[in-house]
């Protein structure tokens, strides 16, 4: 690599390739809309190849791009702000591909990639009148996206763009190390954030972003079908595209659900996070657009709202892309994403698509086909089309909730992200109605219904839902009547849509695609209340009784005020087992500690013996130090829990806190304050006492008492703690170990020995006396004795009695006193969830290939006719 | 036709009214402490104040602090939870609750800690749910 190019040329290089995709961008788009007209300035061949090369010119420049950045990151070239930024060296080459995508500026060059892959499949096989009109939008929003990545100065601070190829010097170029010395390399990176460091993450992104890029299709073809004034045939080849984006978005959605769920420790898989609800509501009005293109597919109707679906299914996905990326949102979601300073240009990119998408929309609305007669209330078409609306009034809402820092300042200067229960509230009642309609919509969908022969037709099905809705909610002891509604309408949703997908699978079981997406919504209704509202906290008989009191109003805390909050979660001191919930023995058996691919990993054993003689499991939750925040005096600890998955259940856990943890924090703040002290003046009789430091230390949040003194005479043993030291004599130091000036440096022989143990270790600790700018101050680092936890400290020489002094810190740590506190969750039927999730995946993908096949069935038999119109485009 | 579309006006009006009154009660503004006063689920942001000692009372499981506000008000608060992982390197803290009864300590149902992480630029702060 070298040979060819120095890495400053290569990070050049890319930016090149950058500039070069943005420009054959803007020039494709300018000859596709050429080739679009009826009667182009020279021929439309011309423009069709001209739009076909700057496509593979763009597409060739961002595959470049990305191989570029994909070399810096894989060898580690820090001089640039982005591989510095978000990659380190020790990053094994799975992580370092998917930190490629661990910034803003790598994941838009993903998105951009998959677009740029995307529409040559689109113009592959889009036909006329729609391929160059289609390829015209795909590469206006490629303009947009690209130019987020531009980088290029408009001088006082003004950019187009942010590079992901600017270096450090660009970046930082007020700071002094780089002022000083402009050609500065860090030795390494700041890393990979520790929760990215996940085999989901390198699957979830790319999908998202298949999914996003994919869902310009539906909008590149609705604004093709306003352009050609060609509103009827535009949604057979929209269709599929439609269908395949959501299924990417659905991927997505579920791989960051299951990813939140298995790593993190908010307890679900679900928060109404707006980075979430960003990849949610694109989704929702997708699936709405894919019901109204099937009525104008089978009905010819409907014409208006498939156009407008499509269009905002696209503006919503950069509206929330908006949302997440400008910092509007900093302060609401757990995701966060650094202002680019990329406002203007997001907002930019916003208004163009809803400017273009829904200006023509309106320009063109009077001319759309409207039906002639209106359908009876009973029909697929007005049934289907409920149930767009209902999918786009939840989604609304959704919206309404995540621009919660924009739109709630009608209501507040300052406001708050909306509670929770304000998307539970109004999404649960609305997915009910959704479940009961699409067992009639389906009903209806493949067989003309009378009044009568729907009721008779869901004679049975209601019949059998109410004895399985009145056998489970007995079983699982639920009673209160709104869960009963849910559980009833999930089980009728399921059964109904079974009863319509058992009839299809005689005729033709390659129509069951339909129902059975809805079957999935089904046990997704009953899997998401299931697993949210029957979850319970796991806890020992003390607590579950204080909780009943908590629940109960009974509960005082020692100043008599009453307690409203129950306890989640308990302490367990190790191999003392406690009964929870009268279900589970629970032993905490210990703790290992591992450094890959975290280092310093803390790997709880907590086993499970079930009461009722079922076999013992064990499981094994994880607490880490973030190494994204740590200093040298403190650590963050971050929480990796550890799940049973059963079909009836899930038991879910996390350590919260433990002995373990907490030596660590005070071995840190002792270690931190005796490095202090390491340095400090000495000589003119102010010995700076270790101990006293320690405690003058506010971080540490309990006992500082780890650090004592010891004093030595040579040959003379002293006991401290379960230690015994003994000083047997001097040593002389190294030059080149000493600081500068250094009047004396010597060093001490120390025998430790653990008594109840009889292990012993030497230690040679290292006192020397340097002069700097006239005064004098003592040198002597502590020597760590790893297996004890042990920190011991030269700290100083008494002239007078020819005795020594040692700082130690860690003298109590070594006895084990080990517990952990345990939040342990049982959470019924999040199998469903998941199941409830295939199942949709599974239907829209049958979908697909029904509508793909359709597709190039009317291209064999209707192409020809189209064709010759066109001869250019053949 | 027409009495069609009446009904849809009106059945779209009240509804969005409906949507948007819940939307504006169930979202809330960053008070202060004196703010805070006789709200339910007030959001307070502040900063941890060191000075005083935070514990984790294990008898009770809750944990209990000090902060102080954005205006200069310090106030105990409570915690029924395990002290957060990541709470003692918090730039913010966002408590979210009550006063208890007519006292002057404020019990924290929620709790959002605001980490400096080094991802970000040191300027810009990231946004932790407090994991305990």
């Amino acid at each position: 690599m070298n040979e060819f190019l120095s890495w400053s040329e290569l990070g050049f290089l890319g930016k090149t390739l950058i500039n070069l995709g943005f420009i054959s961008a803007l020039l494709g788009t300018v000859v596709a809309a050429l080739a679009s007209l009826s009667h182009p300035p020279l021929s439309k061949r011309v423009w069709a190849i001209s739009t076909k090369s700057f496509w593979g010119l763009q597409l060739a420049s961002i595959v470049g791009a990305s191989a570029v950045l994909l070399i810096l990151i894989a060898n580690h070239q820090f001089q640039y702000y982005y591989v510095w930024n978000h990659t380190s060296l020790d990053l094994p080459m799975e992580y370092l591909l998917s930190a490629f995508y661990g910034g803003q500026e790598g994941s838009f060059l993903l998105w951009i990639l998959m677009s740029s892959v995307l529409g040559l499949g689109l113009m592959a096989w889009t036909r006329a009148p729609y391929r160059w009109p289609v390829m015209s939008v795909m590469g206006f929003t490629q303009v947009f996206l690209i130019s987020m990545l531009l980088g290029w100065s408009f001088g006082d601070g003004v950019m187009l763009g942010a590079s992901p190829f600017r270096t450090l010097l660009e970046e930082m170029p007020s700071a002094p190390f780089l002022q000083a010395n402009p050609d500065f390399v860090p030795a390494d990176g700041r890393g990979l954030n520790d929760l990215l460091k996940s085999p989901w993450m390198m699957i979830h992104p790319p999908a998202l972003f298949v999914g996003f890029s994919m869902m310009t299709a539906p909008f590149a073809f609705a604004i093709a079908s306003l352009w050609t004034r060609t509103y009827h045939e535009w949604v057979r080849p929209a269709l599929p595209w439609t269908l395949s984006a959501n299924v990417f978005l659905l991927t997505a959605i579920f791989l960051g659900g299951y990813w939140a769920y298995e790593t993190l420790s908010f307890g679900g898989y679900w928060a109404w996070d707006p980075v979430e609800n960003a990849s949610l509501v694109p989704w929702l009005i997708g699936t709405a657009g894919i019901h109204t293109m099937i009525i104008q597919k089978k009905s010819s109707r409907a014409h208006s709202a498939s156009l407008f679906f499509a269009i905002f299914a696209y503006v919503l996905i950069i509206y929330e892309t908006f949302l997440t990326r400008s910092g509007v949102l900093a302060n609401a979601s757990v995701h966060s994403f650094v202002d680019l300073g990329l406002y203007n240009q997001l907002l930019a990119f916003m208004v163009a698509i809803t400017v273009l998408g829904f200006g023509f929309y309106f320009w063109r609305y009077r001319d759309l086909p409207k039906p002639k007669k209106e359908s009876s209330l009973l029909s697929k078409e007005v049934l289907t089309f409920t149930g767009s609306i209902l999918l786009l009034v939840l989604g609304l809402v959704i919206i309404l909730g995540t621009s919660s820092p924009i739109i709630g300042r009608l209501f507040y200067d300052n406001p708050t992200p909306p509670d929770i229960q304000f998307y539970n509230d109004w999404s649960g009642p609305l997915a009910l109605v959704m479940g009961v309609l699409t067992v009639i919509g389906q009903m209806v969908f493949w067989q003309r219904q009378s009044w009568v022969s729907l009721g008779t037709g869901l004679l049975l099905p209601t019949i059998a839902t109410s004895v399985i809705t009145a056998i489970s909610a007995i079983m699982g002891q639920v009673n209160d009547l709104y869960s009963i509604t849910f559980f009833w309408v999930g089980w009728f949703t399921v059964i109904g849509n079974g009863w319509v997908m058992g009839s299809l699978m005689m005729r033709n079981p390659a129509l069951i695609g339909g129902t059975v997406t809805h079957i999935g919504f089904g046990v997704l209704l009953i899997g998401v209340l299931a697993s949210s509202k029957y979850n319970t906290f796991l806890v020992p008989p003390v607590t579950e009784s204080f909780n009943a009191r908590v629940a109960a109003g009974e509960a005082f805390d020692e100043e008599g005020f009453p307690i409203t909050t129950q306890i989640e979660s308990f302490e367990l001191q190790r191999n003392q087992p406690k009964v929870v919930n009268q279900q589970y023995m629970v032993t905490y058996e210990g703790y290992e500690l591992k450094d890959t691919p975290r280092p310093g990993t803390q790997i709880y054993t907590i086993t499970f013996q079930p009461l009722d003689g079922r076999d013992a499991f064990t499981l094994r939750p994880e607490v880490y130090p973030m190494s994204s925040t740590a200093g040298t005096d403190r650590v963050d600890w971050s929480v990796d829990p550890d799940i049973l998955t059963g079909w009836m259940s899930d038991i879910y856990l996390f350590v919260g806190g433990s002995a373990l943890v907490e030596r660590r924090n005070e071995q840190i703040a002792a270690q931190a304050t005796m490095n202090e002290a390491a340095m400090s003046r000495a000589v003119s009789g102010q010995e700076v006492d270790a101990s006293e430091a320690a405690n003058t230390n506010g971080q540490s949040m309990t006992t500082t008492d780890s650090v004592s003194v010891v004093s030595l005479l040579p040959n003379d043993p002293v006991q401290a703690g379960p230690y015994q030291f003994t000083f047997t004599g001097y040593e002389p130091a190294q030059q080149d170990e000493v600081p500068e000036n250094t009047q004396v440096a010597i060093r001490a022989n120390i025998q430790v020995t653990h008594m109840p143990t009889g292990r012993s270790y030497e230690v040679v600790p290292l006192f020397a006396v340097f002069i700097d700018e006239g005064e004098n101050f003592t040198y002597s680092p502590s020597l760590r004795i790893e297996e004890w936890g042990l920190d011991v400290q030269f700290s100083s020489i008494v002239p007078n009695d020819e005795s020594i002094e040692l700082t130690v810190a860690g003298l109590n740590e070594f006895i084990e006193e080990d517990w952990i506190y345990l939040t342990v969750e049982k959470k019924p039927f999040v199998s469903a969830v998941w199941l409830g999730t295939f199942l949709l995946m599974g239907g829209f993908s049958i979908s697909i290939f029904r509508h793909w096949a359709r597709d190039r069935q009317a291209k064999q038999s209707g192409g020809n006719r189209v064709n010759s119109s066109d001869p250019a485009v053949a | 036709m027409k009495i069609k579309v009446i009904l849809g006006v009106v059945a779209i009006v009240a509804f969005s009214s409906l949507v948007f009154y819940n939307f504006g009660n169930s979202i809330s503004t960053y008070v202060d402490f004196e703010g805070a006063q006789g709200m339910k689920g007030a959001h307070v942001v502040g900063t941890w104040d060191d000075t005083q000692e935070a514990y984790f009372n294990r008898e009770t499981m809750q944990f209990s602090f000090w902060m102080t506000d954005e205006t200069g008000n310090k106030r105990k608060i409570l915690y029924p939870r395990p002290k957060p992982n990541n709470f003692e390197q918090a730039t913010q803290i966002v408590v979210i609750g009550e006063y208890r009864g007519n006292t002057d300590v404020f019990v924290a149902n929620d709790m959002l800690m605001k980490c400096p992480s080094k991802y970000n630029d040191p300027s810009a702060l990231q946004m932790q749910e407090a994991s305990s």
